[in-house]
């Protein structure tokens, strides 16, 4: 293991596993389980679709995020990003996994995202 | 036991105090790492993930960086450099690496001198320059690694920030990078010069550090 890798924990199972959660809940998008997807996101972003009444199963489903095919996942110790092939997706690592703090994301130049489903 | 205590009582006295600040450290930097997860909206990082974490070693790393290059600074230029009235000059006239005489090296060494002061060649050139030589390597070492883990620090910021991360090579020439080295870079250049000057008018009684309280304020190199 490189150093990078040992400061960091980013190794290639790292990659895989963050990159599995990020397929998971774009996989619970596609087949319209709401539910299943909002359990995929870290809690205050999935709060944070729970706004003006609105459910948080039928806000995310109401999104359309793009998704698509993972093409280039990058792990700094409990952040992850998930290029996919039509989105960018965050994430974070909590005791219980990989959660979404950022979906349907979309560059700004030197800016930060900006983001559909957001903490 | 005692002898062994009072004979290294300088030493004793610095490597508690590192290790209580090192371990003060990590216990602050971890209650302030926590504040600001758990604001961005993640989970609270428990003491050994933190020690262990990029973000305790940049903060670590950064700091003895700087203190090593301070102490090569100053080792390598009080060999050319002088202060008149200095207790850190050697007096003005003996600038550079000095006679084998004066150095107590080669023919010149004593029965009690170490072995590579008396030894020929290369064995006495490395002997002769070891202290900066070891200074100098932790220096580029601790450097080094304050690039590794502040980069990964860099990028676990910049991805919790929503932001793409950046390359080694990115890194080193970000304004993180460079502002983390300054600000520690210019404190302890400001100490070093605090030292010299002040120690040609200022007296601190039966220090190493300072001339005898009643010395004059233009004798060089001499130490109460």
């Amino acid at each position: 293991m490189s150093l990078v890798a040992i400061l960091t924990g980013c190794s290639s199972a790292e990659r895989e596993t963050a990159e599995q959660a990020a397929t998971r809940f774009y996989g619970a998008v596609h087949d319209r389980q709401g539910e299943q997807a909002c359990s995929l996101l870290a809690p205050s972003a999935a709060e944070g679709l729970s706004t003006g009444g609105q459910r948080c199963a039928n806000a995310i489903l109401d999104l359309e995020l793009p998704g698509g095919q993972p093409v280039d996942t990058a792990v700094w110790g409990d952040e992850a990003q998930v290029r996919l092939s039509r989105d960018t997706v965050f994430l974070h690592r909590f005791p219980q996994g990989w959660l979404v703090r950022g979906a349907g994301c979309t560059a700004q130049g030197e800016l930060p995202y900006r983001c559909e489903v957001t903490t | 036991m005692k002898n062994f205590i009072k004979n290294n009582a300088l030493s004793l006295f610095f490597l508690a105090a590192f290790l209580l600040s090192l371990v003060g450290q990590s216990f602050a930097g971890n209650a302030d790492a926590n504040q600001q997860r758990l604001a961005e909206g993640g989970a609270p990082l428990s003491w050994v993930s933190y020690v262990t974490s990029s973000d305790f070693t940049a903060d670590v790393a950064e700091n003895w960086q700087s203190e090593y290059l301070q102490f090569l600074l100053f080792i390598l230029a009080t060999v050319w450099l002088v202060q008149r009235g200095s207790t850190e000059s050697k007096k003005p006239g003996e600038e550079g690496g000095e006679s084998d005489a004066e150095q107590k090296t080669g023919r010149y060494a004593e029965s009690d001198s170490p072995a590579w002061a008396a030894a020929a060649g290369w064995r006495r050139s490395l002997y002769g320059n070891s202290l900066g030589l070891v200074m100098g390597a932790v220096f580029v070492l601790s450097w080094l690694g304050q690039s590794v883990s502040g980069q990964a620090s860099y990028n676990t910021q910049q991805l919790a920030q929503l932001e793409d991360p950046v390359s080694w090579g990115e890194y080193v020439v970000s304004a993180d990078f460079w502002n983390r080295t300054l600000q520690n870079w210019q404190s302890e250049f400001l100490a070093v010069l605090s030292m010299v000057v002040l120690s040609v008018y200022l007296r601190q009684r039966g220090s190493t550090q300072s001339k005898p309280v009643g010395a004059a304020h233009d004798t060089t190199g001499v130490e109460g």
